[in-house]
This record gives C-alpha cells, structure tokens and sequence, in this order.
C-alpha cells in the first residue's frame, strides 16, 4: 500500500495531570531531533487534575504547522471523552486505545488498535502505572511509525533531566510497548509512517513564553512585578527561573527584583514607579489583567513614564475560556485607558521574534517614554515552537533621553520636563535622587514644566505633542514582512501566532483556486506607512485575525486615507482553537467571490 | 544676620514647596509644615527624597513642601505600588508619601495592606479626616459612626481604624496624632523617617470645609440666602487652624472642631510599651469604647527586614548600575543557545 510519510496528524486524548505531557513531550521531540517537521500544540482544560486535556501532533514536510482539517491517529485513553472522540474520527483513523479503560471502539471503518497500556504498566510498576501507561502509547506510536529508537531514548533521558530511575523505568515502558506491537499487530495495513530528515543542528523547540522571558533577562530587567495567569504566568516564572544564572554577582545578589504582587493594578504600579525611577520594570499577563491595569496605563502615557506589559492573549471576554487562545486583546491595549491614548504594541510571530521584541520592547519603551505592550497569545507562549537560534542584540541599550547629569541639563535651551526642544515630540527627562530639575509628576493637566494646568491651550499642546511622538515612531518600530506576488492582486495581511497557518493557506489558495497571494505581517502597531504602500499597490486586501470583529481591520479603517479603506475586508474567526489554515482559506475565498476577483 | 542652617548645611528655605492651594485653614497644611521642618531637622538630603502620593486632598500636599525633590501624585489608592517599584529601581531613595483615608481605607486599602506586609521602607503620612474632601464631603471608610454632614443621612457604618489594621498586619511602626498637636506630630514624624520600614503616622486632620455644622451651616445659609446664584459648596468658610496644646503623657485634651463637637485626645502613658502588640490594640480599642483617640507611638518593631532587604539586590540601586552589567554576556547567551541545541 502506498505510505503516507510525515504529513498527517495524531490526537492524543488523555485526562489532565495523568503525566501525559511528558510522555506527549518526549513524541514530540523525538519527531522533531529526526529532523521532521513537527508542532504540537496543548489543549487543556482550566483545571489541575481530571478534566479532559487533547495533544494535537502536526507532522508535515511542508512545514504546515496549524491544526490540520482532520486527525489521522487518534490516541484514547480518556474514559470521559471516548465516545466523543470516536464520533469525530473520519473513515480511515487508525484508532489506538487502552483496553484497561474497557470501553468498546466499534468503527468498522476505521483501524483500531488495542493494548492493554495500564495492565503493561502495572506490570513495570504498580503504583504509577497511570502515568506509565502514557508512555506505553508513545512505544506503540514509536513501532507503529518506525521512530528512532536512539533518539527516542535521548528525549527520554532529557525529559526525565538524568534522573536514572525514572529514566530507566519509561524507556522500559517504551520498549514493552514497542514489542506489543511487534508481537500482537499486523501494522503493514497503516500507511503512516515517520521518516528521518536532515536536522538544521541550530534548530531546536521553545515556548513563546521562555523566549519573551530571555529577551527581558537580555533586555536588562530589573524589575518584574506579576501577578499569575494562564497563560502568561510560565512567561514571568522563566524570569525567575533565569535569575540565577543570568543576573546574580558573585554574592548571589540579585540585579532583577521580582515582586509577586496583591493584583494586576499593583503589578502595573510598579512596573511605572521602576520605570520613573530609572530601571527597565515590566510586566507579564492576560487580558483579564490589562483591563485592571488600564488606569495606569493612562498615567504612564500621559505623565510619560517608560515600561513594559506582556500581554498573552487568552479568550476573552471576562473570564473567557481561560487555556484557548485568541488574537482578541488588540484594540484594547492600543488604546488602554479613558481619554485619547495611543500605546505601541509589539507583536511577534515567531520564537526568534518572541526573545528579540523580549528585549527590543524596552529599548521602545525608554525610547519614547511610555508604556510599550508585547502581544503574544497562547498558542504562541504556551506551545512547542521551532527557534533556530536567539541573537544577541547588535547594539547597547537604547536608554532614552535621561539626562543624568547638571552639564547635560545646562546644554539643553530651555529644559523643561514635557517641552518638546528636538521636534520629536519626546522630552528630556531626569530621574529622582539625580536632584537634577525635580518635580512632581502627575496624572493631572500640566504645562511644559510639568506645572498643574488645565489650560485649554496646554492641554490640547500636550495631547498633540504625544500624538506626534506615537506617530513618529511608525517608520522606526518593527516593520512589517513582506512576500510580494508579481500579480499584486491579491494582498493578505495577518500578525502574530497567524505565521504559524500562513503557508498552508498561501499554499490552499493556490492548489484550490490558482491565486497568488501576497503578504504582509504586522509587527508593531501604530502601523508603519508600508502597510498603507502595500494596501495601495494591491487590488483587494484581507486582513486575517483571530477574533470576532476583525480588531487590526478596525484600526485600519480609522487611520487609513478613506480611498483606500474600500479595498480592505476582514477575514476574522475565532472559536477557541488555534487557527486552522482551513478556515481562513475559504473565508478568503468568500470575500475574494464576494468582490469578483 | 545668618541664615540658620541644619546638619547638612542647607537653609529651611531648600525644604519648603509652593503655595497650598487647599482651603484656608486646613489641618494638612499644618502637616506639610511639620515635614518641613522634620526633613530639616533631619538633615535629609532634599534630592535624596522621592514624595509620594494617590488622589485626594491629601494627595496633593506634595506640591507644598520639598520642591528639590522628585515626585509623584499617581493615581487614586494606588500609591503603595508605584513606591514598591520605585524602591526596587533606587532602594537608597527616602520614600516620603503622603495619603488620605479615601485612599488608604477604601480604593487603595489592598494596596496599604500589601505595603505593609513587604515592611516597604517608606513614611506613610495618613491624613484622615474622614470625608471626601475634593468630591464634596462624602463620607469615608474612617468616618465616625454617627456622624453627621452637611446633607444626606448619618454615617450608619462602623469604622476602619487603620492603626489597627497595621499592628494586626505586622506593620513596624504605627503611631497616631493630630494635625494640630505640632510638638508631637514633629516628634512622631522626625522618628517616622528615621525609621528602617514601613513607618504608619495616621494624624487626624479635620476637614475645615465638609466637616460641617451649624455654625458653617448658618453661614453657609447666610451666603445662599444672600446670593442665589452660589453653588450649593461653593462656600468655604476660611478658619483658622485648629491648635491643640500637647497633652502630657497619660493625659487627655478636649478639642473643638470646626462643627463644634468635641475630638477628645488622650497621648499615650509612659508605662506603654511599644513593642507590645496587644497593649496597642488594646489602647486603641479602650479609646474607641470611650470616644477617645488615644496618640503617640503605639507600636514600634525596628527588627524586621524590609521589602528591599527581601530582594537579596546588590548593593547599588539598580537604576544606577551601568547598562552593560544589567545586560548579561554575549557568552551567556551562547551558552543558552546550545543548551538548547543539546550541545552542553
């Protein structure tokens, strides 16, 4: 029969707090040391232990790394969720399951597979036999789809960080596993197969949320104050998690202070009190978080004090679905707070990215003296991603326009602490315990002194010289990716974890109904005039975004020259799930029929 | 003849600060002039100062004292946490923050809480005068009970008494005046600042204008009869602020507020022993039963680490350490990379 080698999909369906994820992590990453290209992505429940969690394996030599349209092999080990689970396999889903769960799997049409996974495990050892099990499934997997044994092995070793009993124990679960398999199964009928590639040496799997953590350690962090929250909290506890290593002398002092605080509006009090008082400060939360932090937010624009706010998207509204992702919080840290406000956002699509806005987010931050937003979402922070490598920054912190000393203060005519003497719209600032042209900052009106004012004519100086200052910074914050078609038809702008299901829509579009499409990722908001140029060099343009109301569209229609917005549609989804390239495609399609292009 | 200068050398002058905009005849003035003087007395350096403060009356006596250093009227009741930061980023600054009951027992009372349990290093000047001052006299989580304003209905609700709170929380200095008790306020305030912690002075501040009365009422009637185009709290009444003789040691001292009634302080025995929690609960709450306000230092613990103790930070504040030791090595991140790759 013909093989069908690395392109097809597994869905694991486990309990939560069962040790699957190990077991699911060491599959992962033996997958991808063979040099496949390989995602995985974690859906779980907003629980700790027994709720229903499903590990979704993408191998695709295309490099197509989205959830596909239908699942392959599916793994069951989940009493709660079997019948389920079975109703959505398609014809020819060879199923896997744990007879000990002794459930019936009645799908004539499908290849089902049964191993006594717990009985095995008891027989390893009794007392963790639940969790054994799961790795009794990645053996069968392992036999079924020809991994290597060796790689499989080192995975092992590496997830267990060289604890040899615990090592020693699930390579045996693999191997009784395998050997089931061997002995009991006639797999020459299932065509899927895993077949080693070359491995890029530099290439290796993170989590968004790690690499944020190790762009703010390189970004020189000294203060990260945070309050927990799925699914940002992994990203504030890798800060910690590196304090040691990257930011102690040699007494074991620390040069990162870390404040768990009472709530999200303390965490972002004192991201600005580190911020006014010289140090890079930052943050890490959801959006549930930056709706308690907005008023700070609001002070921090307007009284012009510098810090940082990872925002790791969840489902919202309110409590949401607290463990799906979404691309849902974007309108909202754009213009946080009451009054007219206007904030950076820097938004990463890839794990290289992730570390490099970790850092450059501060640079921004201090640059133009205001609170800067990282956007990432919870597929992004929260999943195995490919990275080939983190660089370090080519040039030294950008540290603003502090003024440290009474010769610096002296050389500027006319320092007053918001006049505006370099035509930026950015002032010069000093910073307290300097004694240098002190006062008292405010959230109130204030004049180019910083004096209490309520002046009409100061005010509105003010709030154009911060509108100045923000839209000054569109041609110098990260600029958007292009890939361009020679046709300029057809023009699709997306941002974020979307990276991860563009290829596979580019590549849909193009198999199904011959288009070629170009495009253009967003990476910083307020938008770069080369977005306004690629709208205007294309026919019609589609913005792509997980959530319902199409937010980034949004923004364009109201800062876009009115020409130009008839051109512009929304292609916007959001259920929960990652983006399944499948969804966007045909709602592409839609508008593109919709148009008659 | 000379100037007379403190311990560092420097005039009064270099300690003062604009000119108070609150009503004539305001409690908080007098504090701002105590810290003034104390500061001086002190010898704090003025730039070596950060003042801090929320949203309220209260809030906006920085401007009036201190114009050498640096400071922050943040936003309202959250004062505590943007001093956390800012003591993270410089641990060597003095934080010298200035607050209301609005602040301190309602909207930001998480916040005192928290800063309390960090033992932050800072003086916590609380300013209680039981009302909202700059909304118009509604009443606050540390009105009386049975208290009566100018409109609407008596204060049915008990009391937050944030001394109390404080000893409970571990707070390592709690001490209670009144604004117009200047010699021990000055007292209270000088050991304030110098003390290494989270230093609570609730001084008891009344509000010359919402804390109203007959007296004000009928002139407040007198004006609206006189003039029907004032807003109803357009009135203030310019006073003169109340001045309290100190009471001695284990004595009390009636005083008359601007409605007339009668604020009845006893200062604290001698026999008290600050370092004993219970005794300074049980004072505050014999004060309370007998309609009193027991002043003076009512707990005192200097043993504690602070929240910037806590950190284990290096020994220069961190907003000072040059950018190339903030950022760690080429090497380290090399280092990481190949962990990553499986190659260290």
């Amino acid at each position: 029969m013909d093989r069908i080698v690395n392109d097809f999909q597994l869905n694991i369906a486990t309990a939560n707090g069962t040790g699957s994820q190990s077991a699911n992590l060491i599959l992962l990453n033996t997958m991808f040391d063979m040099g496949v290209p390989v995602s995985g992505k974690n859906l779980f429940p907003s629980n700790i232990s027994g709720l229903p969690t499903w590990y979704i394996v993408r191998v695709s030599d295309n490099g197509y790394q989205a959830p596909a349209d239908r699942t392959h092999i599916q793994i069951l080990m989940n009493k709660a969720t079997w019948d389920e689970d079975i109703e959505n396999c398609l014809a020819g889903t060879v199923i896997i399951h744990n007879t000990d769960v002794k459930m019936a799997v009645e799908r004539d049409d499908c290849t089902v597979i049964g191993v006594p996974m717990t009985k095995i495990a008891r027989g390893l050892n009794p007392k963790l036999a639940r969790m054994i099990a799961n790795m009794v499934y990645v053996g069968v997997l392992a036999e079924v789809l020809g991994l290597d044994d060796a790689i499989l092995n080192t995975a092992v070793s590496q997830q267990f960080g060289g604890k040899a009993k615990a090592i020693e124990l699930n390579v045996e679960a693999l191997a009784l596993g395998r050997s089931f398999v061997a002995d009991n199964i006639d797999i020459s009928d299932i065509p899927f197969r895993i077949e080693a590639r070359e491995k890029d040496a530099n290439e290796f799997l993170v989590e968004g949320n790690e690499a944020v953590a190790l762009g703010a350690h390189y970004g020189g962090v000294g203060l990260l104050s945070w309050y927990p929250i799925t699914p940002s909290s992994s990203l504030a506890e890798a800060i910690i998690e590196y304090i040691p290593d990257l930011r102690t002398d040699d007494n074991d002092d620390t040069m990162c202070a870390v404040v768990q605080a009472e709530d999200e509006l303390a965490a972002a009090g004192m991201v600005i009190g580190g911020g006014w008082a010289g140090i890079r400060a930052m943050t890490a939360t959801s959006g549930p978080g930056i709706s308690l932090m907005s008023e700070f937010i609001g002070l921090a624009y307007f009284a012009e004090i510098p810090g940082v706010i990872w925002d790791v998207n969840r489902t919202g509204p309110s409590t949401g679905l607290p463990t799906r992702t979404q691309q849902g919080d974007l309108s909202m840290l754009y213009e946080a707070s009451h009054g007219d406000t206007q904030h950076p956002v820097l938004i990463p699509g890839s794990m290289e990215e992730c570390f490099e806005f970790g850092w450059r987010a501060f640079d921004v931050a201090e640059r133009l003296q205001t609170v800067v937003f990282g956007f990432s979402d919870l597929d992004l922070g929260m999943n195995n991603w490919a990275c080939k490598g983190f660089e370090y920054p080519e040039q030294p912190m950008d540290r603003g326009k502090v003024i440290h000393s009474q010769e610096q203060l002296d050389a500027i005519e006319n320092y007053g602490r918001y006049r505006d003497v370099d035509g930026d719209g950015i002032p010069y600032r000093t910073l307290p315990g300097s004694g240098l042209d002190p006062i008292l900052y405010r959230g109130t009106g204030h004049d180019e002194d910083g004096v209490y004012s309520e002046k009409p004519e100061i005010y509105h100086g003010l709030m154009q010289r911060l509108k100045h200052k923000m839209d000054s910074a569109r041609t110098w914050l990260p600029q958007p990716l292009m890939r361009l078609e020679e046709e300029q038809e057809v023009g699709i702008i997306y941002f974020g974890s979307m990276e991860n299901s563009i290829q596979e829509i580019d590549d849909i579009l193009e198999t199904e109904i011959g288009r070629k499409v170009s495009q253009c990722r967003v990476r910083a908001l307020p938008l770069s005039p080369a977005v306004e140029d690629f709208i205007r060099d294309h026919e019609t343009v589609i913005v792509l975004e997980i959530n319902r109301d199409g937010q980034l569209y949004g923004i364009m229609r109201r800062e876009l020259p009115n020409e130009l917005i008839p051109k512009v549609h929304s292609a916007a989804y959001s259920d929960g799930m990652p983006p399944r390239a499948r969804h966007y495609a045909e709602l592409i399609k839609d508008v593109l029929q919709e148009v008659n292009q | 003849m000379s100037i007379k200068l403190n311990v560092i050398d420097l005039p009064k002058s270099d300690y003062q600060g604009g000119a108070s905009t609150l009503c004539p005849g305001c409690g908080h003035d007098q504090i701002s002039n105590v810290i003034i003087n104390s500061a001086w007395e002190n010898g704090l350096r003025p730039e070596n100062i950060a003042k801090m403060s929320g949203i309220g009356c209260s809030s906006k006596t920085p401007a009036y004292f201190l114009s050498q250093s640096h400071g922050f009227n943040t936003v309202h009741g959250r004062m505590p946490a943007v001093t956390t930061g800012a003591a993270m980023g410089n641990k060597d600054l003095t934080f010298l923050a200035v607050s209301g009951d609005g602040d301190s027992a309602s909207i930001g009372i998480g916040q005192f809480i928290h800063a309390v349990r960090r033992n932050l290093d800072m003086v916590y000047v609380l300013e209680n005068n039981g009302v909202y001052g700059l909304t118009k006299g509604q009443y606050s989580a540390t009105a009386v009970k049975g208290s009566k304003k100018k409109k609407g209905p008596i204060n049915e609700t008990q009391p937050i008494d944030l001394c109390k709170l404080a000893i409970n929380l571990g707070c390592t200095f709690v001490a209670r005046s009144f604004s117009g008790s200047k010699k021990q306020l000055s007292a209270l305030m000088k050991a304030a600042m110098s003390h290494k912690g989270f230093a609570l002075l609730d001084i008891i501040s009344p509000c010359v204008t919402f804390n109203n009365n007959d007296e004000s009422l009928r002139s407040y009637t007198y004006v609206k009869d006189n003039d029907v185009e004032l807003h109803a709290y357009d009135y203030i009444p310019t006073q003169s602020p109340i001045e309290a003789a100190a009471a001695p040691e284990g004595e009390y001292h009636d005083i008359t507020l601007f409605d007339g009634s009668t604020l009845r302080l006893e200062t604290i025995g001698s026999d008290h022993d600050p370092t004993d929690p219970v005794a300074a609960l049980s004072a505050l709450h014999i004060a309370e039963q007998e309609d009193k306000h027991v002043t003076g230092l009512l707990y005192f613990d200097p043993t504690k680490a602070t929240a910037t103790e806590d950190q284990h930070l290096v020994d220069t504040p961190l907003a000072e350490i040059p950018d190339d030791i903030m950022r760690p090595s080429a090497a380290s991140l090399d280092e990481i990379n190949a962990r990553f790759r499986g190659k260290a």
